[in-house]
């Protein structure tokens, strides 16, 4: 049982099979649960050199306990020309051995144990993680504190990590959604802001071992570090455990508090972005500035995101482009938290590339839709109490919790957002959600990207749906090169 | 900077921490269908799922990817849900159907027009008849009106709003998993739905599903780099065995299966004495299982039972080849016939292929570390229910590196036929296995579906026993199943290169 307060629901042994079914579900009986969110506090200490962990135990968990070490700092660090080189360090600190350990012996090792410790490094963050049987907890620990202060980066792991890298920019445009991803960043952010900036085959050529050890020494400070545990674990025992590792780090000489994350300089043009690849479907994605997790307009945001296209097939969109015309086999939108700035309000579909410019105006007029009139109580009660009862599935496991945490921390964000996140999504009105769509779902401020056959997606759906793609929004259409995959250089 | 030592590894041989046995209740409703319950209290919510013993190995060429579409169809609600007037909803579908049966008759025209190459594509608007477009127009009119009287996905919306997450199904082969996970206090409202859904089911907008079920083949298949080649593939390796044709079905089926057809597979197969319910997580199981005799007990079985599958692969005679030239890097595949999943010595190839494959496996050290003539190295035994693959994949270091990779690939294996392995990569891989079994036990819905996963192959003590089977496999039965199974005859090889220089692209 993880102690998360929870009281174990008393159900109500009845006489089952003499009660007759009922007619609707709705005439179920339904007994109250209550469920309490985990508060951060509870959870979280303070080592000794000041590095804040959060130990979720699991007491009736099986045997295995998990630790981890999330740090500030990621591909935003990255020097310009060495693009790149924050996810090379995110795999080579465990795949480039230790100072004391060559990689081949510490993988047989910790293969033997069946653990496991894994490094990775995002955008903004990173981390090593420990995964180990609870009964080789001592020696997965040494392993693990070996990789994170020792790490040896091997030339020979490097060289090996940066072919991998290297045939997977040879794929860039296999496909219509791998030229979708980074043409629809570079049309957001910009070529150069490290959100949409992409390695090359030059950077890569770039980034030697002294790079990987000057990032590694940069980011072992005590004030980018957040750790979690969790598992069959004593909390306070743990601590001890924490502090005699973890907790022992001091900031070497090269160590430095990870600056704040920048936000994107890049002044957008909305418009209609088209850009050539053959093959029987288009991917399209389209934006809209949205707004941060912190805004007091989130919650009525995030429900009017519901309704529109994140709550899957209920969402309108799904009803409209698949149920109603079986245009694509998914659509859905996505509302960025907006951690370090502003967020986008973010649609994404494929969809045969004939059916691109219906499929588009199917969209707009549910904008328009959401826009003129207040939604129906039915579907905004759907929207909003599926949101406040699935919450406790948030908290479902001591690892997710402890994450969940770590990363609120991490971000800066405040640690008891979620205690009265249900309350805030109560407090919405039907008349805040078409407010919310008003503000917006401003479609002249729309970039929308179609990667597929140009061709086809121009001539649209002649016969059946006529109409040219965007029609009456006014909005300018180009036609984006497709770029060399290893220099990201247009293509002629 | 504060360092420990680090420990020397656990003594060689030490005896392994093997995973609690699963307490499954196990129960046989009267009609026949299997119910089995695993209490656990961790989480106030249960991961509730349905198997039903049916999947694209009960298909028949012609309506090929029904199993998939049926799956989709599950979701279109019954007689109670998904429509304010279920007669004139019942009207409208059959009228739908008379039309339907006319553009079938317009399409065996183009069809024939196709044959004799005076069209070039029966699905291009242009090519349709004054009759087809009129039979279109008729049939989009029925379908608004249908729309109209529709509570779309209530099914769905109901779920949503009581908190359920994880509201999805999927299909292989050999089998049809439907899954959800529920609060705790939401658990007899599952059992009313599913078994509202298994009772009076509606195959409501089964046309346009139809047309949702072709751009997913596109998104999965037709519109990747690789889909095509890997569906081309999939049918070198079965000749005879239903297990030719892809999951998703072929384009020409998906495009004309019938709604009659569909109420025949389900009359058929989701028949409660086909199907066996899991429930894991925090509930009372005395309590439950009475509420699932209430629920489900109430659905009559089929008495003629299901048909069994009799194509048997036949032996392959020669080894095959696929050369692949397509929009991606080089890889290497050789797939070798092998065993079903239930067979006596599956668990020694699963050993066999953690062996090989894996970090720290052989594969790894030869091809990666060693020779630097691959960058990636993958093992896997795949054990479906009628017959099973083995498969050892690599990703050449370049692109003119394939016959080096297939060569190392088949050495390595080789090496272990004449020398077998040893006693320390034998304990090696049982570790991780045992990791693996102590892991699946976390989460209730991965519980859930790996007992549902072992009934729709055979029964759950099949995943009971595993375990046990794996931690009994020796040297000597890895070397005899890599010897029996992984040999000349039985091999099918696909070698993918890259497409030289595309032609303009999209115009």
């Amino acid at each position: 049982m993880m102690n998360l307060g929870v009281p174990t629901l008393l159900m109500l042994a009845c006489t089952l099979a003499a009660q007759p079914i009922p007619a609707r579900p709705e005439l179920l009986p339904v007994q109250p649960l209550v469920f309490k969110a985990p508060r951060a506090r509870d959870f979280k200490v303070t080592l000794r050199n000041g590095i804040p962990a959060f130990i979720v135990p699991d007491p009736e968990g099986q045997p295995i306990v998990r630790v981890k070490v999330l740090y500030r700092g990621g591909s935003y660090l990255d020097p310009a020309g060495k693009e790149g080189l924050a996810a090379l360090f995110g795999n080579q600190i465990r795949r480039g051995g230790t100072e004391v350990t060559p990689v081949d012996e510490l993988d047989e090792r910790l293969a033997f144990l069946a653990a496991g410790v894994h490094g990775r490094c995002g955008a903004t963050s990173g981390s090593l993680s420990l995964e180990v049987l609870e009964k080789d907890l001592e020696t997965g620990l040494a392993a693990f504190m070996e990789v994170l202060t020792r790490p040896a980066f091997a030339q020979a792991s490097l060289d090996l990590a940066r072919q991998d890298q290297l045939q997977a920019l040879a794929k860039r445009n296999d496909s219509a959604n791998s030229i979708s991803g980074y043409q629809f960043g570079y049309l957001l952010r910009g070529e150069s802001h490290f959100a949409s900036a992409q390695a090359t085959q030059a950077s890569l050529a770039r980034i030697t071992r002294e790079d990987l050890r000057a990032f590694h020494a940069r980011i072992l400070h005590p004030a980018n570090l957040v750790v979690t545990a969790s598992g069959p674990i004593d909390p306070r025992a743990f601590k001890a455990v924490l502090d005699r590792t973890v907790g022992a780090l001091k900031p070497g000489r090269e160590a430095r508090v990870s600056p704040p994350v920048p936000a994107p300089t890049f002044t957008r043009t909305p418009g209609l972005y088209l850009c050539g690849k053959a093959g029987p479907q288009s991917v399209v994605a389209l934006a809209v500035p949205g707004l941060r997790r912190g805004d007091p307009d989130w919650p009525a945001a995030m429900l009017m995101e519901e309704i529109l296209g994140g709550g899957g097939v209920s969402s309108r969109l799904m009803k409209r482009l698949r149920n109603d015309e079986g245009l694509t086999y998914g659509v859905s939108t996505r509302l960025e938290p907006g951690t370090f700035w502003k967020g986008d309000l973010l649609c994404r579909f494929q969809t045969k590339n004939r059916s691109v410019a219906y499929a588009l105006r199917l969209v707009l007029e549910e904008v328009e839709k959401l826009k003129r009139e207040p939604v129906g109580e039915q579907e905004f009660s759907v929207a909003r109490d599926g949101l406040i009862q699935a919450f406790p599935s948030r908290f479902s496991d001591a690892e997710s919790v402890a994450g969940l945490f770590a990363g609120q921390n991490l971000n800066g964000q405040p640690e008891d957002y979620f205690l009265d996140f249900r309350e805030r999504l109560r407090s919405v009105t039907r008349d805040q959600v078409r407010e919310a769509a008003r503000k917006y779902l401003d479609m002249t401020r729309m970039v929308l990207l179609v990667v597929g056959d140009v061709e086809a997606v121009r001539q649209g759906d002649a016969k059946d749906h006529p109409g040219r793609l965007g029609e009456g929004l006014g909005l300018p259409v180009t036609v984006l090169p497709l770029r060399d995959p290893s220099t990201l250089r247009p293509l002629p | 900077m504060f360092v420990q030592p680090f420990l020397r590894f656990a003594a060689l041989l030490a005896a392994p921490l093997l995973a609690q046995s699963i307490p499954v209740t196990e129960h046989t409703l009267s009609n026949g269908m299997r119910v089995l319950l695993v209490e656990r209290h961790q989480r106030p919510s249960v991961a509730c799922g349905w198997v039903v013993r049916a999947g694209s190995a009960n298909e028949r060429p012609g309506t090929t990817g029904i199993a998939h579409l049926f799956e989709h169809m599950m979701f279109k609600g019954t007689r109670t849900l998904g429509t304010r007037d279920a007669a004139r909803d019942a009207e409208l579908n059959r009228l739908q159907d008379l039309l339907q049966a006319q553009i079938r008759r317009e399409l065996d025209t183009l069809r024939e027009r196709l044959r004799r190459g005076e069209i070039a594509d029966m699905n291009d608007p242009a090519v349709r008849s004054p009759r087809h477009q009129d039979l279109l127009r008729d049939f989009e009119r029925l379908a608004t009106e249908q729309r109209a009287l529709l509570e779309k996905n209530e099914l769905v919306q109901i779920y949503t709003r009581a908190g359920a997450t994880e509201l999805n199904a999927d299909t292989t082969s050999d089998r049809t998993y439907f899954h959800v996970t529920v609060p705790a206090n939401r658990l007899e409202l599952w059992a009313w739905l599913e078994s509202d859904r298994l009772l009076n089911p509606v195959f409501r907008e089964f046309y346009t599903e139809r047309d949702v079920v072709m751009e997913e083949r596109r998104q999965r298949v037709d519109a990747t780099a690789i889909g095509v080649f890997e569906e081309r593939y999939r049918s070198l390796i079965w000749q005879a065995h239903p297990y030719h044709w892809p999951i998703i079905g072929w384009p020409s089926d998906i495009a004309q299966v019938t709604r009659e057809q569909a109420q025949e597979f389900f009359a058929t197969y989701y028949a409660p004495n086909n199907i066996s319910a899991v429930l894991v997580g925090d509930f009372r199981s005395r309590d439950a299982l009475a509420m699932m005799e209430r629920y489900f007990g109430r659905i009559p079985a089929n008495p003629a039972g299901v048909p069994p599958i009799v194509t048997t692969e036949p032996p392959q005679p020669a080894p095959t080849r696929l050369l692949a030239e397509a929009d991606t890097g080089a890889e290497v595949v050789i797939t070798f016939k092998a065993v079903s999943g239930l067979h006596r010595d599956a668990p020694a190839l699963e050993v066999l292929a953690a062996l090989l494959g894996g970090q720290t496996g052989r594969l790894n050290r030869a091809l990666v570390r060693a020779r630097r003539s691959a960058t990636d190295v993958m093992a896997w035994n795949k054990g479906l229910k009628y017959a099973g693959t083995f498969v050892v994949f690599g990703v050449p270091a370049g692109e003119d590196r394939s016959p080096e990779v297939e060569a190392q690939l088949l050495e390595e294996i080789a090496r272990i036929q004449r020398e077998g392995v040893t006693e320390r990569e034998l304990r090696k891989v049982k570790n991780r296995f045992q990791m693996g079994a102590f892991k699946r036990l976390e989460d209730d819905a991965v519980l859930a579906n790996a007992l549902a996963e072992a009934e729709g192959a055979g029964t759950y003590r099949d995943l009971l026993e595993e375990p046990r089977w794996l931690e009994a496999v020796t040297a000597a039965d890895v070397q005899r199943v890599a010897r029996k199974y992984l040999v000349k005859e039985s091999m099918n090889t696909l070698v993918y290169s890259r497409k030289s220089a595309p032609a303009r692209e999209g115009k």
